[in-house]
């Protein structure tokens, strides 16, 4: 939205600020021994409204690969993100994109 | 124990028996302890480690942060999902009737128990159910997998309730 205030010249940004800018966030979940397959699916769904496709091949690729990205975005989001998975008990932590 | 299946009304429900109703008793109570435990202690204790996990895995300041911003709505929630629990378990076993919330409650805490089980037993992905109980260690594990099935059998009705929904 550029009124009559508009500023006509930003101020350059370098690559590298704009690519850390630019990374986003993302939330993992990490394989651990406790959780049951059928429950990490139903929580993937019942948290971030995947369908059932999507939430199994995310729970399967936390099981075999050790770990899987199940949301990306900025920090904030990606810490209520974290939070919400822990309340179900998920093992899940956040971390800039790599 | 007979596991959970949705009723007509769309309440779940189990059976337990006598015994199993006072075992899960006593896992609450001390999961209750473990929950008014005091916080500082959370870096030493495996169990307290892994019900309120760390947000940031490589930098500690990002990790204190999110403990600081989340860690006592965390135990809060957990609290009332084991009161609500408590509050639905017939204390001298019998039927288990579960609306959604009370059932997302059983869900969440079940999970807390194997989660605290689970880690002080030390299981991994091979880890079986014992053959037979020989000692107190066989024990916590039977009860272990008897958690598994009540937990297991919880999922599935709640899977079978979402999709008879759409």
């Amino acid at each position: 939205m550029a009124g009559p205030l508009a500023p006509t010249w930003t101020p350059e940004t370098t690559s590298d600020e704009r690519s850390e800018l630019d990374r986003p966030w993302v939330t993992i979940v990490w394989n651990d021994p406790v959780n049951l397959m059928t429950y990490v699916t139903f929580v993937l769904q019942e948290l971030f409204g995947y369908d059932e496709a999507t939430a199994t091949a995310l729970m399967l690729q936390v099981h075999h690969d050790g770990r899987a990205i199940v949301s990306s975005g900025p920090r904030e989001r990606m810490e209520h993100d974290t939070s919400r998975l822990h309340a179900y008990g998920l093992w899940a932590s956040y971390q800039r994109d790599s | 124990m007979k596991p959970f299946a949705a009723a007509r009304s769309g309440e779940l429900v189990a059976r337990l028996e006598p015994a199993e109703a006072g075992i899960l008793g006593l896992l609450l109570d001390q999961l209750e302890q473990l929950l008014t435990a005091d916080t500082t202690d959370v870096g030493d204790d495996p169990v307290l480690g892994r019900l309120f996990p760390d947000g940031h895995r490589s930098d500690p300041e990002l990790a204190a942060d999110y403990r600081e911003l989340t860690e006592s709505s965390l135990r809060d929630a957990k609290a009332d999902d084991l009161a609500l629990v408590r509050a639905s378990l017939p204390a001298e076993g019998g039927e288990v009737r579960l609306d959604a919330d009370q059932a997302a409650a059983w869900l969440r805490t079940s999970n807390d128990l194997r989660l605290a089980l689970g880690t002080r037993l030390d299981i991994t992905e091979d880890t079986e159910p014992p053959e037979e109980v020989a000692g107190e260690e066989d024990q916590q594990l039977a009860v272990y997998y008897w958690l598994t099935a009540v937990q297991g059998s919880l999922v599935d009705a709640l899977v079978a309730a979402r999709s008879g929904r759409r």
